[in-house]
């Protein structure tokens, strides 16, 4: 039979029959709720906020993830790989997106999910971490960069050595801030979101912990040194042409030399950063041990991302 | 015997461990770091291909491990280097099986780190069997093999401190510290009597019910045996029950073990005077003990039963397993219809991804690979070797939805290459001579020198960083080392004048020539300038060395002794881009060549931009040392001194 037959399918299914009727009603009604919950559903799924968790090794950026995560951490060891986990904020912490709401507010009582990305920090891969921050499909939300307090006031000076994992520490520090930086300035709409930094100071419950006011003085002072040895380093090689080979042309050279903060003059403070978008935040905490501020600080900015 | 056992993932969290005696948790860090990250366990891995786990020693420990790569899961066994334990890699096979096999949901879970893993149980239960299995293979060298007593009666005094131990790793700590102080025959911490004594094993376990009996000695090795049964969880023997439990001997005959428990009447009656030594401590243990049974869910009217569940069902997770394995290799072998298919379902999967990459099939892509990395001159050495690395790294991975194995040995190539040039710490020379020279409390030249083969550009580089200290406004010394050469000296002059005139347009900085002609020995000439220039107020001190073939044994022996007169801060080698599989070898021998606790602090590679492309040779030093790339040679003029970009060498090295 063909289409146009009486009792053909498509006849049936647009005629005035009751089950027609019905049908398109159920369509119509049905359709708007299931696109709803789609898009809703995926955006949600999109949205939910990302820290980046950034340091030197031996900071405690895993015993921290893993802190946050279930309340009470666990043993951790050298990591390889990054590490991501979903955590909750806690009920004592409000996000500031919540600021207004009644605290009688039923979703009060949903805790907020967000994940946390643990980077491995040692030196041959810390490149998880640049590609991580690097990343356009899935900014980070904020960055938290957690510093070991207590190994930096072993500083040298005194004796003349350099105090490693003060070096490393800002290093690694001042390379993330300077990529921040840049990608800020090659950022095609210029409107890039505020990136908040927070400059963890982990380990406060040691004794020979710095306070996170001298953390953030003595990595500033060390960044400045840093940022007036790279302005007067060398140039990385590049490769000449189409990967011909290796060369330096100066030319290319300068334009890529991009300096923190945009000078090497003067002291380096963690306050010029905000002319390019990242706001950093010095909080002292610990992730591991019972006495201490523990955790609740870094809580505390952390909520006052979301 | 056995300190820690410990169940890491790659991301560094510890899902579970099992102490017995402590060890300091840097221990494990260091193997993570120095063999996993920065993979300098050369002779690690040698060992690995004879079938044995691969151990990792330091401060008197010994470490094994074993992966599970798809999991990301590191196994490590941690004791001490004094000891030799046999079973250890049947150990690390087994728990990987069960442990693997039990929390595979729980570890694959995304994000989240966490894994709700009861393993310890099973964990012992490994312990005593493997033990006991080492017993039986060789009873009489129990002794010496597990290092502890003689296998006599005389266990009386050790049973008192050892037996006691109940299956809680806490207190097994605690008793195994006791033993260390009370009986030095006995060096090694718990498990130790299982092994040492024959027919004890289970005796081992009784302990836990013993309390409970109190003295009661007439029953005692009847007791012993039904305990033994119910071994470590059986802490319920405490409880009323034990009077039901002796009567079950349906249990006891599923044991296969059955006889060494009859074997071992004495011991059960020494065993017990250790118990009401140990009862306030055992009697918290059954407490928490029952508590975990609970948790666990299983029976806990007799423990016996539970028991025997957790051991069967061990038992059939590694046969599974080991069936599993059989079954892989069987296939290979299978007929051709199912060869046939398993390969057009390769195929398929090759282009689909989300196939388990096997040994088989990377031989091919790697052997090209390899060939590819050693037509851009990577030494063979070093080529082998990286790619003997990301073998291993892929082998058991699934490839990713869409990708190929030769997409996935690609990145898995750029991913390794990228980790090795990447230094460990950060190279900034002019930092360090910046906190050397401005240090308040001693002022002193910063002392860089600089070696190599002859030929390789030594002087030329050498006059390329002074120009590069000097735009930085420091004082600089060069000292003419080379005594040897004839013209030597007369080249660094000539150096001396053009970079003087430079300066002197610049206004700032200097530059001298510290030479004493010909003949002398290059070792005092170098101790000398650095006085000279502390005399002096120079900034960097530059040394300048004869050229020396890398295997002559005589040239290179007075290096040490320059190294120990000057003390350079910088030992810096040449090595030119051009050089073949050479450079492994030469890497070598000039890092070995300044005596123990010294080494080359990095390289310079010089006429980079001679070689194109072909830019291996920086491979293959650093793959040879571990030492890093400071600066790049690339070119004629002064000016064309470069630090290595890790990015663009990776980026070359790939097309």
């Amino acid at each position: 039979m063909a289409w146009y037959d009486e009792d053909s399918w498509l006849t049936q299914a647009v005629g005035p029959n009751i089950w027609a009727v019905i049908g398109t009603i159920l369509l119509a009604l049905t359709l708007p709720i299931v696109l709803h919950w789609f898009i809703y559903r995926s955006s949600v799924l999109a949205k939910t906020p990302s820290f980046l968790v950034l340091g030197p090794s031996g900071s405690g950026k895993t015993a921290l993830v893993t802190k946050l995560e279930t309340g009470h951490g666990s043993k951790t060891h050298t990591s390889q790989i990054p590490l991501t986990v979903q955590s909750h904020l806690p009920k004592s912490t409000v996000p500031k997106s919540w600021q207004y709401r009644s605290t009688a507010d039923y979703e009060t009582k949903a805790p907020k999910p967000l994940l946390l990305t643990d980077t491995p920090g040692h030196a041959k891969l810390r490149h998880y971490a640049y590609n991580s921050l690097a990343s356009t499909t899935n900014p980070p939300t904020g960055i938290l960069f957690v510093v070991d307090a207590a190994d930096l006031s072993s500083s040298g000076t005194a004796t003349g050595g350099a105090n490693f994992a003060l070096s490393d520490t800002a290093e690694y520090l001042h390379d993330v801030l300077l990529s921040l930086q840049k990608a800020y300035n090659n950022a095609k709409t210029s409107k890039a979101k505020e990136i908040p930094f927070l400059v963890a100071a982990n380990k406060l419950d040691l004794f020979t912990a710095l306070p996170a006011v001298a953390v953030k003085s003595t990595l500033e002072k060390d960044i400045t040194r840093i940022r007036e040895t790279r302005a007067r380093g060398l140039l990385g090689v590049s490769t000449i042409g189409k990967g011909e080979g290796l060369g330096g042309n100066d030319e290319e050279g300068d334009d890529e030399r991009e300096v923190l903060g945009g000078t090497s003059e003067g002291d380096f403070k963690f306050a010029t950063m905000e002319e390019w978008n990242v706001s950093v935040e010095v909080v002292g905490g610990n992730a591991v041990g019972e006495d201490g501020p523990g955790v609740e600080g870094w809580w505390e900015w952390i909520g006052a991302q979301l | 015997m056995l300190d820690t056992f410990e169940i890491i993932t790659t991301s560094g969290v510890v899902l579970w461990s099992k102490t017995y005696v402590p060890v300091a948790s840097s221990l494990i860090n260091n193997l993570i770091r120095e063999v996993f990250v920065e993979e300098r366990g050369a002779n690690a891995r040698a060992e690995n291909s004879g079938g044995q786990k691969p151990t990792y020693r330091r401060d008197g420990y010994t470490l094994k491990w074993t992966a599970a790569k798809d999991l990301g899961l590191i196994f490590v066994a941690v004791y001490q280097s004094l000891l030799q334990i046999r079973w250890i890699d049947k150990l690390l096979e087994n728990v990987r099986a069960l442990f693997t096999e039990l929390y595979r949901d729980q570890i694959t879970k995304p994000n989240c780190s966490a894994v709700d893993c009861p393993f310890d149980q099973y964990f012992d239960r490994q312990i005593q069997e493997l033990e006991k299995l080492d017993k039986d293979a060789g009873p009489q060298r129990g002794g010496p093999t597990i290092d502890v007593t003689p296998p006599t009666s005389d266990s009386n005094d050790n049973s008192a401190d050892d037996m006691p131990p109940p299956p809680k790793p806490v207190l097994r700590t605690l008793n195994s510290n006791t033993s260390h102080d009370t009986t030095s025959t006995d060096v090694t911490p718990i498990p130790t009597p299982d092994a040492s004594r024959p027919g004890t094993p289970r005796a081992n376990h009784l302990l836990t019910g013993r309390p409970g009996l109190g003295g009661r000695g007439s029953r005692r090795s009847r007791k012993g045996m039904v305990a033994g049964n119910s071994a470590p969880v059986s802490s319920g023997d405490e409880t009323p029950a034990n009077a039901s439990k002796k009567g079950t001997k349906g249990a006891k005959k599923m044991r296969k073990w059955d006889a060494n428990g009859h074997a071992d009447e004495d011991d059960g009656t020494t065993l017990d005077y250790s118990a009401p030594v140990a009862s306030s401590n055992l009697s918290n243990a059954n407490v928490e003990d029952s508590a975990e049974q609970e948790k666990w869910g299983t029976r806990t009217a007799k423990g016996e039963y539970m028991l025997k569940d957790i051991g069967d069902e061990m038992n059939a997770i590694l046969s599974s397993a080991n069936s599993n394995a059989g079954a892989t290799n069987g296939d290979a072998a299978s007929g051709l219809v199912g060869s046939s298919i398993g390969a057009i379902s390769g195929l398929f999967r090759n282009v689909v991804g989300g196939k388990t990459l096997t040994k088989e099939d990377l031989v091919k892509p790697l052997k090209g690979m390899e060939d590819h990395l050693l037509k851009k001159n990577v030494a063979r050495e070093a080529a082998v070797r990286l790619c003997n690395s990301v073998e291993r790294d892929l082998i058991g991975m699934k490839t990713g939805n869409f990708t190929s194995i030769d997409t996935t040995l690609r990145t898995a190539m750029e991913k390794a290459l990228r980790k090795i040039l990447t230094p460990t710490s950060p190279l900034d020379l002019l930092r360090e001579i910046q906190s050397t020279v401005r240090s308040s409390t001693k002022r002193r030249p910063y002392v860089i020198s600089i070696v190599g083969v002859n030929g390789v550009g030594k002087s030329t580089n050498l006059s390329k960083i002074a120009f590069f200290l000097l735009q930085n406004h420091y004082r600089v010394l060069i000292a003419a080392g080379d005594t040897f050469r004839s013209g030597a000296v007369e080249q660094l002059r000539v150096h001396v004048n053009n970079l003087k005139e430079l300066t002197q347009r610049q206004g700032k900085g200097a530059v001298d020539l510290f030479e004493k002609g010909y003949g002398k020995d290059a070792a005092h000439i170098a101790r000398d300038s650095v006085e000279y220039a502390a005399a002096h107020a120079y900034d960097v001190v530059l040394i300048d060395t004869a050229g020396r073939r890398h295997n002559d044994a005589r040239l290179m022996s007075s290096l040490e002794k320059f190294a120990e007169l000057a003390k350079p801060d910088k030992i810096l080698m040449v090595g030119e881009a051009l050089v073949g599989s050479d450079a492994v070898q030469q890497a070598r021998h000039f890092d070995a060549a300044f005596g123990v606790g010294r080494r080359l602090d990095g390289f310079i590679v010089s006429k980079c931009d001679t070689v194109g492309d072909m830019v291996g040779t920086l491979v293959s030093m650093v793959h040879a040392t571990g030492i890093p790339v400071l600066f790049l040679g690339t070119g004629q003029h002064y000016g064309d001194l470069r630090v290595l970009r890790v990015e663009s060498v990776v980026g070359l090295l790939m097309q």
